[in-house]
């Protein structure tokens, strides 16, 4: 092996000339991971072209429905685990540089079909996870995920899609080190949800599915669907399930906690700064 | 509250009700009354010229027919098109977004149309992404279960020829490889017709692990244009009842 990185290193230089763009992904020239290190580091199927062993980082997901607190909470811990000294990194749903936009174009329109449009957020999911969280992890950062493959798995299903098939599709991804799951009732993430913009989106509602020409009907049918499949996935994966009708300096300790548990971190007091003291109600 | 009568179907009763695809099941090819053709084989086998034959020869004859093309979605054509424009993609990426691609024509197109029992002329099909994203290191399994919806083609036509045959016919005809045609993505040499190469000839032998498995009918894409032609027409003939999809002709039973 070591050889072999030598002769591409000296190539690399003599062709550095030739081919001035971005390197080649490193692709199958990394180890590829025994199916063990593909169970324990993944859903079952290991990444193209990354070895599991490089991680030094720590991968935190936070689940939960719309208006379950997940942004709020996210922001106050990446204020907390930089005063403790730790780099930290966000990922959400379609903030990929690869296909973000489109999606949001696509949904939009709404003119796609589900199949393409869980493919779309399967694309935009590996996107951020090769270039936004496994650098990261590999780097020591501590990432904190809003949301993840939990949440796109519970959306398909509920839409149709067979759960072998988009389970399968996700068995690529990164298990996360914890993963936090924010379970409100419906009735108060329509609440809040209202509250925050005055309005109630299509696709949060459901609207697509024809559950109910009712928007609040369509949403808390919609909601409860996706949390039914919450329920099963939680027990499969051992989610860190947590009140999310507390309130935000209840749930914000609880996951300080546990977080500060898997990072070593003693005391976890924290108030948060004046810029986010808005948010600590 | 705007909104309130979407024109959207509703995918959950269309699941429960219609015989369209269930993705993740694979779908028997006698679900529906058309018939599936696909051509396969790597860059300069030559199927996109027999098929475009077949086509024609169809057509003339006023069959019944729609042709679809391999990454030819437009609904997923910017992002494909800043994802190598940008070198973004990496093996999973690339082929999750063909992926869309393909569920996309599989949705709107190939599935409605083989229920409307049209003869569906496919160039390329999953089997390009088989042999293309397990060349580039993508588990089998995992290739094999996201393409789970595609309906089964009735004949797989499989043009084979040997790779410098298939490698100097587009190295002569192109000016210059694209980045990702000649996986240069994949780090197998700085040159791109050396990458190419290389590139291919993985592609050519993931094809070959899948002649018995698949069903593929193998074709020797070296012989005269129109001798091909005529092999595959036979093919096609006997394999197919044409007369469905002839014009206006009551169906013999």
């Amino acid at each position: 092996m070591p050889d072999q990185e030598k002769d591409k290193a000296a190539t690399l230089a003599a062709n550095a000339a030739a081919e001035p763009t971005s390197s080649p992904v490193s692709g199958p020239v990394a180890k590829t991971p025994t199916d063990e290190e593909a169970a324990q580091y993944f859903f079952g199927e290991p990444l193209v072209g990354f070895d599991p062993s490089e991680i030094t980082g720590s991968l935190i997901v936070i689940e939960g429905m719309d208006g379950s607190g997940r942004s709020t909470q996210i922001a106050l811990l990446q204020e907390w685990l930089e005063s403790e000294g730790f780099a930290v990194q966000t990922s959400g749903l379609r903030r990929s540089n690869l296909v973000g936009q489109d999606i949001d174009q696509l949904l939009a329109k709404n003119a796609v079909t589900r199949l393409t449009l869980s493919l779309m957020y399967a694309t935009d999911f590996f996107d951020q996870v090769e270039h936004r969280i496994l650098p990261a992890l590999r780097a020591g950062t501590v990432v904190l995920a809003d949301r993840f493959i939990f949440t796109l798995i519970a959306r398909g299903v509920v839409r149709g899609i067979n759960r072998d098939y988009i389970s399968g599709l996700y068995a690529m991804a990164l298990r996360p080190h914890l993963t936090f799951w924010l379970n409100v009732r419906p009735e108060t993430a329509f609440a809040r949800e209202f509250k925050k913009a005055q309005a109630i989106s299509y696709w949060e509602a459901g609207r697509d599915m024809s559950l109910s020409h009712d928007l609040y009907w369509s949403f808390i049918r919609y909601q409860t669907m996706i949390k039914r499949e919450f329920e099963v996935m939680a027990k499969r994966h051992a989610f860190i399930e947590l009140d999310g009708e507390a309130s935000v300096s209840t749930v914000n300790k609880q996951l300080r906690q546990r977080i500060g548990e898997r990072l070593g971190i003693r005391a976890t007091k924290y108030a948060p700064s004046a810029a986010l003291a808005h948010l600590w109600r | 509250m705007d909104n309130q009568e979407s024109p959207q179907r509703s995918p959950r009763s269309e699941a429960a009700k219609s015989t369209l695809p269930q993705p993740g099941r694979p779908v028997p090819s006698r679900a529906y009354p058309g018939a599936l053709i696909v051509v396969e084989g790597t860059d300069g086998s030559g199927k996109s010229t027999q098929l475009y034959l077949l086509k024609r020869w169809l057509e003339i004859g006023g069959y019944r027919l729609h042709f679809t093309e391999w990454n030819s979605s437009p609904l997923v054509k910017s992002a494909t098109r800043r994802g190598k424009q940008r070198r973004l993609l990496t093996p999973t990426t690339f082929s999750l977004l063909h992926a869309a691609d393909f569920a996309d024509r599989c949705e709107r197109q190939i599935m409605p149309l083989l229920q409307a029992d049209y003869l569906v002329l496919a160039d390329r099909y999953v089997y390009t992404a088989f042999a293309r994203d397990a060349s580039r290191g993508c588990p089998p399994r995992w290739l094999r279960n996201l393409y789970r919806f595609a309906p089964i083609p009735d004949i797989t036509f499989y043009f084979r020829a040997p790779l410098d045959v298939a490698v100097n016919r587009i190295l002569s005809g192109r000016p210059k490889l694209k980045y990702y045609e000649a996986g240069m993505d994949l780090g197998l040499s700085y040159d791109r017709s050396e990458s190419f190469r290389l590139f291919q000839a993985r592609i050519l032998e993931e094809y070959d692990k899948m002649v018995e498995s698949d069903n593929f009918v193998v074709l020797d894409g070296t012989l005269p244009v129109n001798k091909l032609q005529k092999q595959m027409r036979d093919i096609v003939a006997s394999k197919i009842d044409l007369k469905r999809f002839a014009p206006g002709v009551p169906d013999a039973e």
